[in-house]
């Protein structure tokens, strides 16, 4: 039967199917797609990340959501989709970062890390009894180019997906509607943004893939720049929300 | 000072970090010299902050300065320093190692190890190392002060001294210390206990490294005794 046959081929992640396509891989990024929404831009002296974090009860603890990870205090992760997946990526990250310290006395750049978990990520996609990590990563720094560091100092972003593709980007989204949000950013961006004109176009972005304009609870913001990862409070994500012109101010 | 005979490897396997078989140290059993700090370093709990202080020295067995400018005073921490005695290459991997550690556990926690944590790692990674640092930090208790050696002993103290030139700078200590003092007294105190040892001990001289930890960081200078003829150098990095 023609459909028994198709069905096969998503069976194991390491079988092809005729016309050369990876059905399990495929399915990784619809689950990818069915994550909340995550955004990351590119500015002169930082990278910008905002994600959509909404608690699923107002009895949830909306910290206990976790969108943007710090890495090594400088790199940070933002995720979409299964977030336990996304969790074991950000912690293979988190020693790359030490074990490249321990190995060259330097702090990793954006492009070394990234690549790496992107390695990672295809290792499970050509490995028997594996499935595909069902996330998609945004990984993203800006690495001091006086200190230690193999980077350069420019402001870099790259997107993962559960192919373990890397890509760099100057603006872009994982997640549910990021095909929209990448619209509005294709539309909206622009070279020399400063760091706060970088927050309100990631939240801006971020609200046109949300169906109510987002609160300061709902949200996760982390700017980083030459001095580190800088995670923003509720406060800092309240106002932040009020200079992009989305609602309420604290 | 001879390596204690622990099997490390057993033990390496607390830390994962440790799996990379580069800080998989195994003591070498050549009879080829290594270098060694000889070294005379102390630290000091002070009523506003710790401080610490090492000779710039670094010997083949005591006998042979290999090294004028050694900096034996590392931040491992955003509020802690390790100061090292015993062989140089062991110890340097030591500060890599727990730097590591601490950087790790701040991202993965969103907070800084007490300094209880940090002690304890510190403890488990130099075990059958052939090194006795000392461990110096501040928490949110306060000032603290540990002495480590190389069978794993972690051990909590107000004022600390180490390496050969021990016993010297521990005379000078016991009638110098006070809880009580500042950091600047402390600093003094500090100072003057490497400098008599420094007199005394050869493996021990050349310039003295201060470091004065509070709860805004850790700040490591030289102070120029002008012997060794060259700029003493200020920073984190270790020898």
């Amino acid at each position: 039967m023609q459909s028994n046959d198709q069905r096969a081929y998503d069976r194991g992640v390491t079988v092809f199917s005729p016309d050369g396509r990876l059905y399990q891989v495929e399915y990784a990024r619809e689950a990818v797609k069915r994550g909340s929404p995550a955004v990351g831009v590119a500015t002169d002296d930082a990278v910008v990340f905002a994600a959509y974090a909404r608690p699923r009860s107002p009895l949830m603890e909306t910290d206990s959501i976790e969108k943007v990870h710090d890495v090594d205090g400088h790199l940070g992760v933002a995720t979409a989709g299964h977030v336990a997946d996304a969790r074991r990526l950000v912690d293979f990250g988190r020693q790359f970062a030490q074990r490249e310290r321990l190995r060259y006395g330097e702090a990793p750049g954006v492009e070394p890390l990234a690549k790496a978990v992107a390695d990672r990520i295809q290792e499970s996609t050509q490995t028997g009894g594996t499935r595909p990590f069902g996330a998609a990563l945004l990984v993203g720094g800006t690495d001091d180019a006086s200190a230690d560091t193999s980077a350069d100092g420019e402001p870099r972003v790259y997107e993962i997906d559960p192919s373990g593709t890397p890509t760099e980007w100057r603006a872009t989204a994982v997640g549910r509607g990021s095909d929209a949000i990448r619209d509005r950013l294709e539309t909206e961006y622009s070279a020399g943004l400063d760091t706060g004109a970088g927050v309100s176009l990631a939240l801006t972005a971020l609200d046109t893939a949300t169906d109510e304009v987002p609160t300061a609870g709902e949200i996760d913001v982390a700017v980083l720049d030459r001095s580190g990862f800088d995670a923003f409070d509720r406060d800092r994500r309240a106002s932040a929300l009020a200079d992009a012109g989305l609602g309420e101010a604290s | 000072m001879t390596p204690p005979s622990t099997d490390s490897r057993a033990e390496a396997e607390l830390h994962e970090l440790s799996h990379d078989h580069l800080s998989n140290y195994k003591h070498a059993d050549h009879d080829a010299p290594t270098f060694d700090t000889g070294t005379t370093i102390v630290a000091l709990a002070a009523a506003d902050g710790v401080v610490m202080a090492a000779d710039q020295r670094a010997s083949l067995g005591g006998r042979f300065t290999t090294n004028k400018n050694a900096e034996k005073i590392s931040r491992v921490h955003p509020t802690a320093a390790l100061a090292i005695s015993g062989s140089v290459g062991p110890a340097q991997n030591l500060v890599r190692s727990l730097r590591a550690e601490t950087s790790l556990y701040e991202s993965r926690r969103d907070e800084r190890m007490s300094m209880r944590a940090l002690s304890q790692t510190a403890g488990h990674l130099v075990r059958g190392l052939p090194v006795a640092p000392i461990l110096a930090g501040i928490d949110d208790e306060g000032g603290h002060v540990y002495e480590l050696d190389g069978g794993g002993s972690v051990m909590a103290t107000d004022y600390a001294a180490g390496g050969s030139g021990m016993q010297v700078a521990y005379g000078v200590l016991e009638r110098r210390f006070d809880a009580e003092a500042d950091r600047e007294e402390a600093t003094d105190a500090a100072v003057a206990a490497v400098e008599a040892a420094s007199e005394r001990d050869t493996a021990s001289g050349n310039g003295v490294t201060v470091a004065t930890i509070t709860g805004q960081g850790v700040e490591i200078g030289g102070i120029d005794d002008g012997r060794d003829g060259s700029a003493a150098s200020a920073g984190g990095e270790v020898a």
